[in-house]
């Protein structure tokens, strides 16, 4: 039996859309979502909230983990195509991220359309806006000084990777993570400050 | 037939979103996108109208103004038109709004955190009067190539001694995108930079939106010797006698009399409220 | 006492009431009925169909009624109301050589197979005001009814390899530009689509540039045809075509000389035009602008505004041109005070320095009318010009 989307489409989305407008304007700030609608695994229901909101029959989409339920789920509720390589896609999933492809497969738009790249939504273990252990300073447009956050479960060298694509500015690819009810937002502008 | 909320469809929506996303997130950068034909006409504020309908939802508060005035007719329309498909609260009232569609101005009361500025844009390519062709355009952005625009200044102050821009006079966003502030003037220039609100473009006819993030650096073009300024008056609003806002210019009768008074109407009614508290 | 304009409000409703009442006109004279409008002025509900781009009829007529005729502004209510329809699906290609013809005439053969039939067109009209009640005259039929089977003369010369071969299905599938931003440079399919929503007089205006010289293209009507075409969709859940009814199109296809070059014969090329609803006009000046924009394609010179698809694309919809240029009666009077404000110090600094009477004077201090401080680098930060030198006052508004 297929689960249900947004119980209320129109406004459900609404509000979603406007904390991930603001997660986006607020770097590094993670931000509950307002609403988390049932998700087959290993879908999150934080990830399929903002899939829901942003994804449609005009958006390639590339899962990093294809589950049957998941797709049939996503192709009834939203109607969304799948792309089937990192580079097609307008959004992608990453439900493992251990094991999720290098940041330069996908793909980071062109010069006079840097627009044309994709938004990664990425499943980890935990979002701690904390001076903790493995805890990161950020600093760029839309936060005032500085943000500290730690972002748990990422390969050990995502950050090398980020940053080596920051020399592409205003290329790039732009971020979501999601853990639990929480969002948070890196564009590609967001620098991560040396420790 | 009725319509859906805020008019615009949720497939409209989700791309307009999608695009706007992109805009935060590539500060300056003009993001193409699918504009819809709207029920008001092309330049009367379709772009901002757009982006609005994208963002609106029940909870919101909205405040429209045009030329920094809530009841100019435009501004009023506009808030009506979302009244009629929305059915949103409305102000007049900066510090009440959640979200305020503009044309021409930035409101003088500091904005905050929790609101969100949308401009109307006409023309949101700040090189086209210098470079009429976007396929070019497109170029130097993607160069960074902005020689035509320090020169087209240059030659103001060779031919005036000044620069002879003073509204919608252009800014460098984030040290990366040269971007049309759209049409304020150039006294509202200092509120983009390292605005706690966010600030969305929308150019509907010429399908283009927008974005400069919260707290990020806009820079009015300048040369070391001839530095930005922003316009000063003699005088001070003769309603409300502030002597900080950006003034109206009023001709009150036929043997050409003139008076000063604020641009900002919620600002000056406000003035005005306090002083007689 | 100044008291600060109020009731925006007020003033639109009543603007509202006042054009209600000049819509209507005289309420002893009974109200156009949208079947009369659909029946009497079809070419203007031809026109609303197309540059609205939505083939209804009804609507059409309802849209010119409630503009007052003023056929931009019914496009524009045409437009606004199918922004917010949804889509059901995609028809296939429309097959025009099928068309139930009631009009094809050529301008390059006496005699073509089917023949020319003129069908009801006001070119032999001879344009003098008909002052009687007009009662129509009883049409007499045919003597024999005209063929089923009418080849397009341009498939003629294809037989005999003169004209340029464009394959069916070559075409790439075109982008929605209601949905789509228009993008640089455009594809023929894209142009075709922009033109065929675009205004009729500034295409007219652009096609009629192009035979007097501002390019050249040296057209021959080689076809215009106009009767009814079946619409067919083929839904991917059904897998079988349904027809779902049918329009009249107006279809032209110029005849355009070509020298050859790059390994290709010389030949004939096209221009194509289309139209929905009878508009012959139109599709005429669609297909000369068309030809006009292939320049780059066929390697000719490029100079002329007909052939600059960024100007003749970005310009064409009335829609759009209409609203900007009508936009300049909204208030502007923030930015007028700038510029005000920004005159009067250049201004004052002129009389300033203005030199006195005698030609001698201290010219060149870089006041308006001071020449020779031409720019050398543009692209190097400018240093310090001598018209910097003493900082001038700077803008003070309202003095």
């Amino acid at each position: 039996m297929m689960l249900a989307a947004f119980a209320d489409p129109v406004f459900d989305s609404q509000r979603s859309f406007r904390e991930l407008l603001q997660a986006m304007a607020r770097p590094a700030m993670p931000r509950p979502l307002p609403v988390l609608p049932p998700a087959p695994a290993p879908v999150a229901p934080a990830a399929m909230a903002i899939m829901l909101t942003l994804c449609d029959a005009t958006t390639a989409v590339w899962l990093q983990q294809p589950e049957d339920e998941a797709i049939r789920h996503l192709r009834f509720h939203a109607g969304l195509k799948l792309a089937d390589r990192p580079q097609d896609a307008d959004f992608a999933l990453v439900t493992d991220p251990a094991s999720m492809p290098p940041l330069d497969a996908f793909a980071r738009g062109d010069m006079r359309y840097p627009d044309r790249s994709a938004s990664l939504i990425i499943q980890v273990a935990a979002i701690n806006p904390a001076p903790v252990d493995g805890a990161h300073e950020f600093a760029g447009p839309g936060i005032r000084e500085t943000e500290t956050v730690a972002i748990d479960g990422l390969p050990a060298d995502f950050w090398q990777q980020r940053a080596a694509l920051a020399a592409l500015l205003p290329l790039g690819i732009d971020l979501f993570f999601v853990a639990g009810q929480q969002v948070l937002a890196l564009p590609r502008t967001t620098r991560l400050l040396e420790g | 037939m009725t319509y859906n909320f805020a008019f615009l469809d949720e497939d409209t929506k989700r791309m307009l979103r999608r695009a706007l996303l992109k805009a935060v997130a590539i500060p300056g950068y003009q993001v193409p996108f699918g504009s819809r034909e709207m029920p008001l006409p092309y330049g009367w504020g379709t772009g901002g109208i757009q982006v609005t309908a994208a963002l609106l939802g029940p909870d919101d508060v909205l405040k429209v103004i045009d030329q920094g005035a809530d009841d100019t007719t435009n501004a009023v329309n506009i808030r009506r038109f979302f009244h009629r498909v929305a059915g949103v609260a409305t102000t007049e009232h900066t510090a009440e709004a959640t979200l305020i569609q503009t044309r021409h101005r930035i409101p003088e009361t500091s904005l905050r955190e929790d609101q969100i500025l949308v401009f109307q844009v006409p023309e949101p390519e700040p090189l086209r009067t210098l470079e009429p062709r976007e396929a070019e355009t497109r170029t130097l952005h993607a160069l960074a190539d902005y020689g035509l625009m320090h020169v087209k200044l240059y030659e103001d102050i060779a031919q005036y001694g000044h620069i002879a821009t003073s509204y919608d006079y252009p800014v460098l966003v984030d040290g990366r995108f040269l971007t049309s502030p759209s049409p304020i003037p150039k006294f509202d220039n200092p509120k983009l930079d390292r605005s706690p609100a966010l600030m969305l473009f929308g150019a509907g006819r010429e399908k283009r939106l927008y974005a400069i993030p919260p707290y990020t650096r806009v820079e009015s073009l300048a040369f070391d010797d001839h530095p930005f300024e922003i316009q000063r008056w003699e005088h001070r609003c003769e309603l409300c006698g502030s002597g900080e806002s950006y003034l109206d210019e009023v001709v009150v009768d036929d043997r050409g009399t003139r008076m000063f008074v604020c641009s900002d109407t919620d600002f000056c009614s406000g003035r005005r409220t306090e002083a007689q508290a | 006492m100044y008291v600060a304009v109020k009731g925006g409000e007020q003033a639109i409703a009543r603007s509202l009431e006042l054009l209600a009442e000049a819509r209507r006109g005289d309420a002893a004279v009974p109200e156009l009925e949208l079947a009369q409008i659909r029946g009497q002025l079809r070419l203007g509900v031809a026109r609303v169909m197309q540059e609205g781009s939505l083939y209804d009829e009804e609507l059409a007529a309802l849209a010119i009624r409630q503009a007052a005729g003023d056929m931009l502004e019914a496009i524009f209510l045409l437009r606004a109301y199918r922004t917010t329809l949804p889509r059901f699906g995609y028809t296939l290609p429309l097959d025009t050589t099928a068309m139930r013809v009631r009009r094809r005439v050529s301008g390059t053969f006496k005699d073509i197979p089917g023949g020319q039939v003129l069908g009801p067109t006001y070119d032999y009209t001879q344009r003098l005001l008909d002052f009687d009640t007009a009662v129509a005259a009883e049409v007499a039929p045919a003597d024999v009814p005209l063929p089923s089977d009418m080849p397009r003369v341009l498939d003629l010369l294809d037989a005999e390899a003169l004209i340029e071969r464009i394959e069916p299905g070559s075409d790439p599938e075109p982008v929605d530009l209601t949905r789509e931003p228009l993008m640089f440079p455009a594809d023929r399919a894209t142009r075709l689509q922009n033109l065929s929503r675009g205004d009729e007089g500034f295409l007219l205006g652009m096609a009629y540039s192009t035979q007097r010289g501002y390019a050249e293209s040296h057209p021959f009507a080689g076809e215009i045809r106009m009767g009814e075409v079946d619409v067919v969709i083929c839904p991917e859940e059904l897998g079988f075509v349904i027809e779902i009814g049918s329009i009249v199109l107006t279809e032209c296809q110029m005849i355009n000389q070509f020298h050859g070059g790059n390994g290709v014969p010389p030949q004939f090329t096209r221009g194509y035009g289309l139209t929905m609803g009878e508009g012959e006009r139109k599709a005429m000046a669609m297909a000369l602008v068309d030809r006009a924009l292939r320049c780059d394609e066929l390697a000719e010179p490029n100079h002329a505004p007909a052939q600059n698809q960024e100007f003749v694309l970005s310009h064409s919809d009335s829609v759009e041109a209409s609203g900007f240029v009508q936009h300049l009666k909204l208030p502007h009077y923030v930015d007028f005070q700038a510029e005000l404000s920004l005159l009067r110090t250049l201004a004052a600094q002129h009389a300033r320095h203005a030199p006195p009477p005698a030609p001698q004077g201290e010219a060149g201090r870089g006041c308006s009318g001071s020449e020779g401080t031409s720019l050398q680098d543009g692209l190097t930060p400018p240093q310090p010009s001598p018209a910097s030198q003493g900082r001038e006052p700077t803008e003070v508004c309202g003095t």
